[in-house]
């Protein structure tokens, strides 16, 4: 039976990231949640894995922490989920993270299909989709806002700026889904009953036999203010006050 | 699935400490129970500011207090009248509140911890907790309640339980309760605000773990109603409980009274450079005994906690969590004593509360209510005692006044009478 991944990741949920006078970030109060973005690469992949008639398989990368989420993704509807349990993964980049789940995604039979999210709702590096299509030697599409499955052809539409693109690529294929791909639904009673009873296989770093250390590391991460120019327009009646405003605006290129 | 599939021994709507306590209790006991928050996470509902005393948590568990996700051992019972720019408090301090070879009387919570702490314990004993998950409407089959209906899911249950809080949705539904009275009910606002611990500990005059709690009269401008402080560890819980009536026909808006009292002198300098974190509103029941619901149960549903209305207030203290704790247990005890009887689980329940100690409890707080129902004790009496204590401490070289025309002058200027006081002070004795 075919299978379709959705990747994964558990983030810290940004409404209890604090940032303290001095710039420091506190993440002592924030609790974790599977990155926004990522419900929607889940949903697309139950979806997909309906058309294809195989299971939907979630794969996520984490520390301990992130056992919570295996519950919560089983819940949105995949078939099963595989967790890669280590500690490097608190300093992990999109290389190593992508190096875990492919390795991961590798021990996978008939893998016709990988969905990441464009980015995660932390980091939004937009790396893991060509990193995983790189190790695993397979076609990636990024930015897509809406996919077709027939027979063994994916048509996407990838938006780009100011225009669209649709692409075909034969499966298997990796691709990085927008979160405008489809709404994401709340999972409902039923739905978290049955995720206890779902299969989780957890594995170990050493059980990948890859290098999970990341080719970048974070020295600092620090909030910062935003610089504001607080100009004021009120000289003048209201005409010259808009005039004065459309021309500061001109200037500074935003109209 | 077929029905047994999706049916278990009860389910509970809430993931508060009523329903947690009752889920914890049934399933220690090899129940199958399923526990249905609304919340993303238990407690993420919650607004109580608060203090819990932890016989409740040693009749659930012995011992289970010290693993607790708890603040501050309450060591200090304080009393505070307010009029004007001036406070009279009282402290009570009993450092043995907090003796080391016993539970603690009390502890202050923040029940966003404390909640998901106790779901979770529910959970290691077996219980399931769905969160996120609102339920809808109940199942009712041959004039009995057989289960709930989430969205499009339907799940049975031999009894459904409510523990979804003050205007129970459930006990509505089950027919059991009307919509709420304005009279019955008070309207309570809070601000959760941000200190460094040893800032706390000083300001409040506090060893190590030890707590405060304090009670406000005379800071809701004459409305019926009163304010609570508790210190957490590093945050006081400020909050102020209104009579919605009263408050319809006032000037001034609640949240404008509430800012007004963090600015009053003798409460400003305790929370000075503290950092709101939380602000936020909710229902308190405030009638006592006479809030309790007539009708608890029904066939195949019982209603705990807040839900049922089991809220004591005395004016110098509120009880909420500790009953709602007693009452899971007791609604868990009445179903694990009827086994196939489903009949008999609503009987059990009222003897077990009644066992636990819960409704006469209640009862015996009832003289409270008529005290607080009194107009005048929400302004005049708090600024009748610090009239008289301004007369006896304010010297100014003159003859100072008689002790007993200083008090009589003070009554009178308060618009007051012997008579009423005395009044009050027998409903007073009456009611103890």
């Amino acid at each position: 039976m075919s299978q379709v991944i959705a990747c994964y990741k558990w983030v810290a949920d940004e409404a209890d990231i604090r940032i303290n006078a001095d710039l420091s970030i506190d993440l002592s109060k924030a609790k974790g949640k599977i990155s926004d973005y990522d419900k929607n690469a889940i949903e697309a992949a139950i979806q997909a894995a309906a058309v294809l008639g195989g299971k939907a398989v979630g794969v996520t990368f984490g520390t301990s922490d992130a056992k919570p989420s295996l519950k919560d993704a089983l819940s949105r509807g995949l078939d099963e989920v595989c967790y890669i349990k280590a500690q490097e993964a608190s300093q992990a980049d999109g290389a190593a993270t992508a190096r875990a789940l492919a390795a991961a995604i590798k021990k996978l039979e008939n893998v016709s299909l990988i969905i990441c999210a464009e980015g995660a709702s932390d980091t939004y590096s937009r790396q893991t989709a060509p990193r995983i299509g790189a190790f695993l030697d397979l076609p990636v599409v990024t930015s897509v806002s809406k996919m077709e499955l027939t027979g063994n052809t994916l048509t996407a539409v990838r938006k780009l700026d100011d225009c669209l693109q649709t692409v075909k690529v034969d499966l298997p294929a990796v691709v990085a889904v927008l979160p405008e791909i489809n709404p994401a639904p709340i999972p409902g009673l039923k739905a978290v009953l049955a995720a206890g009873k779902k299969p989780v296989h957890e594995l170990k770093a050493a059980d990948l036999g890859v290098d999970l250390s990341p080719l970048s590391t974070i020295s600092e991460i620090k909030g910062y203010i935003m610089d504001r120019k607080n100009i004021i327009f009120n000289e003048g009646d209201l005409a010259e006050q808009v005039k004065a405003l459309v021309a500061a605006l001109r200037k500074e290129g935003v109209l | 699935m077929s029905q047994a599939e999706d049916k278990f021994d009860a389910i509970i709507v809430g993931a508060g400490p009523a329903g947690s306590a009752c889920a914890y209790t049934l399933a220690k006991a090899g129940k199958n129970v399923l526990v249905i928050e609304r919340g993303d996470s238990p407690g993420s509902k919650n607004v109580t500011g608060g203090r819990i005393y932890t016989y409740a948590l040693e009749m659930l568990e012995p011992g289970i207090f010290a693993e607790a996700a708890l603040e501050r051992r309450v060591t200090h019972e304080q009393i505070m009248l307010l009029a004007g720019q001036r406070a009279i408090t009282v402290d009570f301090h009993q450092p043995g509140f907090n003796a080391e070879d016993q539970a603690p009387v009390s502890f202050t919570v923040l029940r966003a911890v404390f909640d998901e702490w106790l779901a979770g314990k529910a959970e290691e004993m077996g219980a399931i907790v769905a969160c996120g998950i609102k339920v809808d409407r109940l199942i009712e089959e041959e004039g009995r309640i057989a289960g709930v209906v989430a969205g499009e899911d339907e799940m049975y249950a031999d009894v459904v339980i409510a523990a979804d809080g003050v205007n129970s949705f459930m006990a509505q539904e089950a027919g059991l309760i009307q919509d709420i009275s304005a009279k019955t009910m008070g309207v309570g606002v809070k601000e959760v605000i941000e200190l460094p611990a040893q800032t706390i500990s000083e300001r409040f005059n506090l060893q190590a773990d030890e707590g405060a709690a304090r009670m406000l009269l005379g800071c809701t401008e004459g409305i019926h109603g009163g304010g609570f402080l508790y210190t957490n560890k590093q945050s006081i819980s400020l909050g102020c409980v209104f009579t919605p009536e009263e408050v319809a026909q006032h000037k001034r808006s609640v949240h404008e009274i509430f800012q007004d009292l963090k600015m009053h002198p003798a409460i400003a300098p305790l929370i000075a450079g503290g950092e709101t974190i939380e602000y936020s509103a909710h229902l308190v029941s405030e009638a006592g005994v006479r809030g309790i619901h007539p009708k608890l149960h029904r066939e195949g549903f019982l209603m705990i906690g807040d839900a049922a209305g089991f809220v004591i207030n005395t004016g110098y203290s509120i009880r909420g969590i500790d009953l709602a704790i007693v009452s899971g247990i007791a609604a868990a005890n009445a179903i694990i004593a009827a086994a196939e009887n489903i009949a008999s689980v609503g009987p059990n329940y009222i003897q077990e509360l009644n066992r636990l100690k819960l409704l006469p409890a209640m009862k015996a707080a009832d003289g409270y209510f008529e005290v607080l129902e009194t107009p005048w004790i929400y302004d005049k009496i708090p600024n009748l005692a610090n009239d008289i204590m301004e007369n006896l401490f304010r010297i100014s070289g003159e003859v100072p006044l008689r002790m007993k025309d200083n008090v009589l002058g003070a009554i009178k200027a308060n618009g007051l009478t012997v008579w009423q006081l005395a009044k009050l002070g027998i409903k007073g004795v009456r009611s103890l």
